[in-house]
């Protein structure tokens, strides 16, 4: 018998290796084979290189790397029991982040917490689990491709729910997610199609497009899709405070009331009050946009720049320490002092009415998602810098309202005519 | 020619029926085997074996020993005792499955009268 010479052996073995066949197992086997293969075709008078060839052929179209393909798709198959793990979890957070959505909608209750645990559940045990399998079937060389793959789509489904939540860096986690996905999953995936497709200009067009989906669905996102709310937003803005100005011209009011010492303490109040909504104002655009307190005493709404920051305003109003003068606190004390001297202005008979029909109360609650929560926060935590500054405008001019009515109650009250002695 | 689709599941049967039948052979040696035995009906690509050889390996049905010869190794596959039962289940169940096979269709009619035709 015809036996290959140890160079042959080595030149049949550095074949096998180059092409794809990693497993040190599987290549001594195939080694083996193919050697005894050769030998015998030689034993019939073939020429190495013709036996060498023949013995390739029988291999068919995949060659000796479908061998190994075959072999780690054999022995990595998930067994039925992981099967229906993995197939519960997905199941599970679809399901839930499909509720989610469609409870959010409808703003009924648990809608968070079906996000949360949703998205928890794909990120943190579904993608791992299948992240596991990938790697273990295919070969090392794929081990990016998984990896950028679950990154990016993990850190997508965890930034998505970030931004749903209001959660701080809920933009860095999307980006990070988006841009693997895109510049990298995306790339190598099809880089690896069009190495194995027949053709390939149809394959590269396929992959153009899958790019250019990604990346517009990324420029999106970072073009604020709520620009519509926010123009709203800040047109009221300006309309309240015009009414500010208008109102807040009360001096003809108050010349008719030189010797009422309530009126004194009407302009007292009101005018504590509002500087406490100017001063909150300024010092929340001067902290986002990083300006200084006197032009942000000056700016409009409209030209505040971090307008959708929902972090600082929360952070200076509600993380405030003790003996700062912006805190929640102060706003909320200044307010309920003002709507105390302006309610007992009208006589005893009428200020439970009054006091019902006031324009802002600070001990109301509202439900939100299924939760009751207080004024304070309703109005003002995790409110975007944009809302929590309409909110003060309008603050603002509601002050300026009940000012002007318990003014003209003052002039108008019966007692005005016969003024006590 | 029987086609891929019936003998990639039978393969396991195959070889460990083989196995059972020799103390303990090489990969090069399974595939000639079922070849000749077969006289070509069951052909199976080259290399088509060894997929199945690790699994069952992996599975603990089979044992390897490795002789080296000169330059390279020689993978001779061997049962286990768990290989042999699974063997002999194997084997039955399939022997069961020929017959149920043959009595399903053994009624096939090649040219079947279209009653709905009259």
């Amino acid at each position: 018998m015809a036996e290959l010479s140890e160079a042959q052996v080595e030149l049949v073995s550095a074949y096998i290796k180059q092409n794809g066949v990693a497993q040190d197992e599987l290549h001594d086997d195939l080694l083996d084979h193919v050697c005894t293969s050769m030998e015998n075709r030689m034993q019939q008078g073939e020429s190495f290189e013709e036996a060498f060839q023949y013995t390739l052929s029988l291999f068919g179209p995949g060659g000796l790397k479908q061998v190994q393909n075959e072999t780690f798709e054999l022995l990595t198959e998930m067994n039925a029991t992981m099967k229906k793990v993995t197939f519960g979890f997905g199941l599970t957070s679809t399901f839930l982040l499909l509720a989610g959505t469609i409870f959010k909608l409808m703003h009924w209750p648990g809608a968070n917490i079906m996000f949360m645990m949703g998205a928890v559940i794909l990120a943190l045990i579904y993608l791992p689990l299948i992240l596991r399998h990938k790697l273990k079937e295919s070969p090392n060389n794929e081990a990016l491709l998984h990896l950028s793959g679950f990154v990016g789509l993990a850190f997508t489904t965890v930034g998505s729910l970030f931004k749903i939540m209001h959660w701080p860096g809920a933009s860095v986690l999307l980006m990070v997610g988006m841009g693997t996905l895109a510049f990298i999953y995306v790339p190598i995936y099809f880089y690896k199609r069009y190495q194995t497709s027949a053709n390939k200009p149809i394959t590269l067009s396929a992959s153009l497009v899958a790019m250019t989906c990604l990346i517009l669905v990324f420029a999106l996102m970072r073009v604020n899709n709520s620009k519509n709310y926010d123009f709203g937003l800040t047109l009221i803005d300006a309309q309240l405070r015009t009414s500010v100005e208008n109102t807040s011209n009360n001096n003809l009011l108050y010349s008719q009331l030189e010797n009422e010492s309530k009126a004194g303490e009407i302009r007292n109040a009101a005018s504590n009050a509002i500087n406490q909504l100017l001063l909150t104002r300024a010092t929340i655009i001067a902290s986002v946009d990083n300006i200084s307190m006197k032009e942000a005493s000056k700016l409009k709404l409209s030209d505040v720049r971090n307008s959708s920051d929902f972090k600082t305003p929360t952070d200076i109003l509600f993380n405030a320490t003790d003996g700062e003068s912006v805190s929640i606190q102060s706003l909320v004390d200044e307010l309920n002092a003002f709507k105390e001297v302006a309610v007992g202005t009208y006589s005893p008979n009428l200020q439970q009415q009054v006091e019902a029909t006031f324009p802002f109360n600070t001990n109301a609650t509202f439900t939100k998602d299924g939760e009751q929560i207080a004024w304070a926060e309703y109005s003002f935590y995790k409110v975007p810098v944009i809302g929590v500054l309409s909110n003060l405008s309008k603050l603002e001019s509601e002050i300026r309202q009940a000012e002007n009515q318990a003014l003209i109650y003052l002039i108008s009250r019966p007692e005005a005519s016969n003024p006590p002695s | 020619m029987y086609s891929q689709e019936l003998i990639k599941g039978t393969l396991k049967t195959i070889v460990l029926s083989l196995l059972s039948e020799h103390d303990r052979m090489y990969g090069y040696e399974i595939t000639q085997h079922v070849k000749e035995k077969t006289s070509g009906e069951i052909q199976l690509t080259e290399g088509a074996l060894y997929p199945t050889l690790h699994k069952l390996e992996a599975e603990g049905l089979l044992t390897t020993e490795k002789v080296s010869i000169g330059k390279r190794v020689r993978k001779y596959y061997r049962l286990t005792e768990n290989g042999n039962k699974q063997a002999n289940d194997r084997v039955n169940e399939f022997r069961r499955f020929t017959e149920t096979m043959n009595n399903l269709l053994n009624n096939f009619n090649p040219n079947p009268k279209l009653s709905w035709l009259n």
